[in-house]
């Protein structure tokens, strides 16, 4: 265990654990767009800086990434000074530059009293911000559909070459983490597109109803060894033949009672 | 020391008042609809109140590949990570019992009975007792 000071209140840590981590556990809020915790911190968004420093530095302080910077024994972070402050404003009006449209990041520019970028700002923008949460979620499935292409300002997310994703199972995992909501997807009857690449949902036999898609279950079937067959059916019918079964269950037990 | 839901559908009259509890105790909603506890009828006038059962071999948990649904070691139940989970549904497909639901209409959220952290309020405000949490062994 190591003691860090945070806003001034000494907190006690696992060694190993991201200053993020315990930031948020001590209920302190700090803005992140990158950082979700189904993925390994990866400071892309560069909004959780906070200002650490230590006795011995005798005044002097540094800016990091709380999501990357494990934490330290005698460790004095401050999470929300007047400089911190300036700092989160410009990444955000750097961010609404490239993404002027962007609904998410104009509300958390308003909390900083940013109404609109102080740069050119970008209209042909399409929202991302380069955050790769899409692209390290497809990794943490183990499927690595989408990547990012090219360099630069030309730097987009996108499947090998522009075309369909082979790898692609259509989970949508990419399009739900995405804190801009950039990736978008069509489900129309039992039809999915996701990346240009179309994919059947499984109708359930009883109702009719889409569930997920088939791909993603045949993988989930072959990765973790689920049987076919709970698959077959929609949660809402499944519940009805539990019931039933508990039913019949009651019925017989009564039955042998009499 | 272990619990246990006794579940008795003959006294299950399908007053949904568990429904109410559940959605209330979780989301402060006065909705039915988010509950995750359902009376359904297995026959004409015959309810049976269906929760999650957390299954020892759990299929949510093997089909989730985030590692969001883990096993509450002081509670038994299978609890759900909010901040793990991605809503990619492989956990509401694979449930062979239908118990892990989506909370449609409200971010899509997954929703599944935590057993209200060892102290169920569906249980408590059963009115008949059809639904009953007790100490099993």
């Amino acid at each position: 265990m190591v003691n860090i000071t945070i806003n001034g209140k000494v907190v006690r840590a696992t060694e190993g654990e991201m200053l993020l981590d315990v930031i948020r556990r001590e209920g302190i809020n700090i803005p992140t767009l990158c950082q979700h915790d189904a993925l390994e911190p990866a400071g892309n968004c560069r909004l959780c800086m906070v200002e650490i420093t230590r006795t011995e530095w005798d005044g002097w302080k540094k800016y990091v990434t709380s999501c990357l910077y494990p934490v330290e024994e005698g460790l004095i972070v401050s999470t929300h000074t007047s400089e911190l402050h300036e700092i989160r404003k410009t990444i955000l009006d750097l961010l609404l530059a490239n993404s002027p449209h962007s609904d998410v990041l104009q509300k958390m520019a308003e909390e900083y009293g940013l109404h609109k970028t102080s740069y050119e700002p970008n209209l042909e923008g399409d929202n991302c911000i380069m955050c790769y949460a899409c692209t390290r979620i497809c990794e943490v499935l183990g499927k690595s559909a989408i990547s990012p292409v090219m360099r630069g300002h030309e730097k987009v997310i996108a499947p090998p070459f522009g075309e369909e994703p082979p790898d692609c199972i259509g989970c949508l995992a990419c399009a739900h983490i995405c804190p801009t909501n950039v990736i978008t997807w069509t489900d129309e009857n039992l039809t999915r597109t996701i990346w240009k690449k179309k994919f059947e949902l499984i109708a359930c036999e009883k109702c009719g109803k889409a569930t997920i898609s088939r791909d993603f279950a045949e993988y989930l079937i072959e990765k973790r060894g689920l049987p076919k067959e709970y698959f077959n059916t929609c949660d809402d019918c499944k519940r009805v033949e539990l019931a039933q079964k508990m039913g019949a269950l009651v019925d017989k037990a009564k039955e042998v009672a009499l | 020391m272990k619990f246990q839901f006794e579940v008795k559908p003959s006294l299950c009259t399908g007053c949904r008042t568990c429904e109410l509890a559940c959605a209330f105790s979780h989301t402060r909603d006065k909705k039915p609809g988010r509950s995750r506890i359902y009376p359904i009828a297995y026959a004409p006038d015959k309810f049976v109140p269906v929760a999650c059962l957390q299954c020892d071999d759990a299929a949510c948990v093997k089909s989730c590949m985030f590692g969001a649904l883990k096993r509450n070691e002081t509670t038994g139940a299978i609890d759900l990570d909010r901040e793990r989970c991605v809503k990619c549904m492989a956990c509401v497909a694979a449930c062979p019992f239908g118990c892990a639901l989506v909370d449609e209409g409200h971010d899509n959220e997954i929703v599944k009975c935590d057993l209200c952290g060892g102290d169920p309020a569906c249980a408590h405000f059963c009115p008949t007792k059809a639904l009953v949490y007790k100490k099993i062994g």
